[in-house]
């Protein structure tokens, strides 16, 4: 695609430059590690769930047509894979919760990758904790779309093709999600309760 | 007077078309609820910058990312073929199996007239010959009188 100097790379890879490939993965390595870690909260997960992409981004590369930004085709294969780690974590906790006598309450900070760590608590943990309640609590569509917009800077047009849909349905998603998300986050903001 | 709201937080975003835009700030201009929705909205949004940044990936991530891919590479015709969906190999396997099907009918039929060609002084034998599936009684009465054919002139 014109323009777009990692669709570049990712053609030259596809000619066999494997260094193209790796300048690609030294680009997009870190932001890719942040945003599985919305979805999973765990940094070494995360890590995993980067490299998971990557790995898939390998075996796609062939595929890939100049039509799409790389940034799109890039995010498609990883909101698909966090999506689907968001389900496979959710069919686990209903299994856990079936399998937990019903006299014994969920120990919401005891799962894994919701406690904060010493470094979330040094450098604005009640914020960061914030954010991830609210992601928590948004519809998985919602969360993906928001993630891509707020954290990973995609426009409505790329978050679209990323998610395989229509930008009027990516206005509605991160609108409902952003009105969830001004609530949550009202304390933190200037006059609110909270200033981290 | 109709509000705003997806395009207000698409606004905020900066994702609206020209005339949309004009539209939208048009009405935030006589609206104090929409314009007080909009400053809510972007003051909770601008908190969301003052997150920690984003931890670096840890030492060793990406030597770690090409060991994984050398595996993966590796393991790549085992997986490839692991992974054939079984309606690709079904008929696959059938034709294979037609195909030896045939090919060890013709042997069995080249080695069993091989077999009789070796050995044709067995056949001077009735019961033999009625054994063979595809003689006609006929023959095998040919052969059951061979004394009586041989002895004619």
């Amino acid at each position: 695609m014109v323009g777009d100097p990692d669709a570049e790379l990712l053609l030259a890879f596809q000619r066999g430059d494997a260094a193209a490939f790796r300048t690609l993965f030294e680009r997009h390595a870190r932001a890719m590690v942040a945003f599985c870690n919305h979805f999973v909260r765990n940094p070494a997960r995360a890590e995993e769930l980067a490299q998971d992409v990557f790995l898939k981004l390998h075996q796609a590369a062939p595929r890939y047509q100049p039509t799409a930004r790389f940034k799109t085709f890039l995010y498609r294969i990883a909101s698909n894979h966090c999506l689907n780690e968001l389900r496979r974590g959710e069919q686990a906790a209903r299994r856990d919760a079936r399998a937990r006598p019903d006299d014994e309450p969920e120990d919401l900070d005891a799962l894994p990758g919701s406690a904060p760590t010493p470094e979330q608590e040094a450098a604005g943990g009640a914020l960061a904790r914030a954010v991830e309640v609210l992601l928590d609590r948004l519809p998985e569509k919602q969360r993906v779309a928001f993630v891509l917009c707020r954290f990973q800077g995609l426009s409505y047009e790329e978050i679209a093709a990323a998610l395989d849909t229509s930008v009027p349905a990516v206005k509605s998603l991160i609108h409902r999600a952003t009105v969830t998300a001004a609530e949550a986050l009202a304390p933190f903001a200037p006059g609110g309760e909270v200033l981290s | 007077m109709t509000h705003v709201g997806e395009e207000l937080t698409a606004l905020i975003d900066g994702a609206l078309a020209p005339a949309e835009r004009e539209r939208v700030e048009a009405h935030l201009a006589a609206c104090a609820g929409c314009r007080a929705a909009r400053d809510r909205t972007a003051a909770a949004l601008a908190a969301l910058d003052r997150l920690p940044a984003p931890p670096e990936p840890s030492p060793g991530f990406e030597q770690r990312f090409y060991a994984r891919l050398a595996r993966q590479r590796a393991d790549a015709p085992r997986g490839a073929l692991r992974r054939l969906p079984w309606r690709f190999l079904a008929p696959l396997a059938a034709a294979g199996a037609a195909a030896a099907l045939v090919v060890g009918v013709g042997l069995r039929e080249r080695h069993r007239q091989a077999f009789i060609a070796d050995h044709l002084d067995l056949f001077e034998s009735p019961e033999l010959v009625a054994s063979v599936g595809d003689v006609a009684p006929q023959d095998v009465e040919v052969v059951a009188h061979l004394d009586e054919l041989e002895g004619t002139p």
